[in-house]
């Protein structure tokens, strides 16, 4: 492409981005009827760009969100309050393993009681 | 941005991942369309929009809510699709081949708007070369070609997209846009 060419170049580029003036595309169209090698650049890039646009938009699954979805973290705001409804049984040994767990320590230290010397302390009652 | 949108992405923040599926739903073509025309692989694209997808929900507080959600979203899809580029670059690629378009004008492989059933086959091929076409482009002029003729989007928008100044992304579609001449000419037109 010849030197004076390249001013019609940085003209095809505005026109192509749609910031040419009426001014501007006038003096392209111009000389666009006049030289046939700026004439061919034209309709190439033209030609090149209107393929790019045509080009489909294919669409995605409609199981997609889903799959997103599913690869988020859990919902922080109800993420007790889910695991509670899908594992009742774990959720009753949970709630009852706090009573249950004070009932066998306090019975452990029963035993130890009474081996130790809970025994001087019953004898000392009976005195 | 609309209205909806802020109320939705509100309650994204405070963990409703329902209001998040229908920001999905609102833009999930729209980021498969970059991703695909980025990578050329339906499959990869969609993994690619499945992790841009997810990037955003985790980083729903990273999101400036003055500005446009889709050009947020945008700019995961397309650092997602790059950095897939980039890594893939290290492996041997297999799909290198370019279909010929041999004997084909640029004008003939324009569809037709009213097409028939048997021109389906000429848009495929055609569809196969525009991709191979832009596959060729390296990556900062293929973001912005895709963004520009993919998405339709303005100068503006995706100089936020890709923080870069307008003049930049102007000279990158410039540039894209030849070599996508030369390259079609070469393929396709030059040898009709």
């Amino acid at each position: 492409m010849s030197c004076a060419s390249k001013k019609y170049v940085s003209l095809m580029n505005k026109v192509l981005d749609q910031e040419a003036t009426e001014q501007e595309k006038q003096v392209l169209f111009e000389h666009l009827a006049t030289c046939d090698e700026c004439r061919v650049h034209f309709n190439e890039l033209n030609d090149s760009t209107e393929l790019l646009r045509r080009l489909t938009h294919p669409q995605l699954p409609a199981a997609f969100t889903k799959s997103v979805l599913d690869h988020l973290p859990p919902d922080k705001r109800n993420v007790i309050r889910k695991w509670g409804s899908r594992h009742p049984v774990l959720t009753t040994v949970a709630i009852c393993a706090l009573p249950m767990s004070l009932v066998v320590i306090g019975a452990r230290r029963q035993t130890r009681d009474r081996s130790g010397y809970a025994l001087v302390k019953v004898s000392g009652d009976q005195t | 941005m609309d209205q909806s949108e802020k109320r939705l992405i509100k309650k994204i923040r405070k963990g409703d991942q329902q209001a998040f599926a229908e920001l999905v739903e609102r833009y999930k073509n729209s980021v498969f369309a970059i991703c695909l025309r980025m990578v050329g692989n339906a499959q990869e694209a969609e993994d690619l929009s499945q992790e841009a997808f997810i990037r955003a929900y985790n980083h729903i507080d990273q999101y400036d809510h003055e500005r446009k959600f889709s050009t947020w979203l945008f700019r995961i899809a397309t650092n997602l699709s790059i950095d897939f580029l980039r890594r893939r670059k290290n492996v041997v690629s297999l799909d290198a081949v370019v279909p010929s378009t041999e004997g084909l004008s640029l004008n003939a492989m324009l569809p037709d708007e009213g097409e028939q059933p048997e021109d389906r086959i000429v848009r495929k091929e055609t569809e196969e070369m525009v991709q191979g076409e832009i596959k060729k482009l390296p990556e900062k002029y293929r973001s912005a070609v895709v963004l520009k003729y993919i998405e339709d989007l303005s100068l503006k928008e995706i100089s936020e997209i890709m923080e870069i100044p307008v003049g930049t992304v102007k000279t990158r579609i410039h540039r894209g846009r030849e070599m996508l001449r030369k390259n079609m000419m070469a393929e396709g037109g030059g040898r009709a």
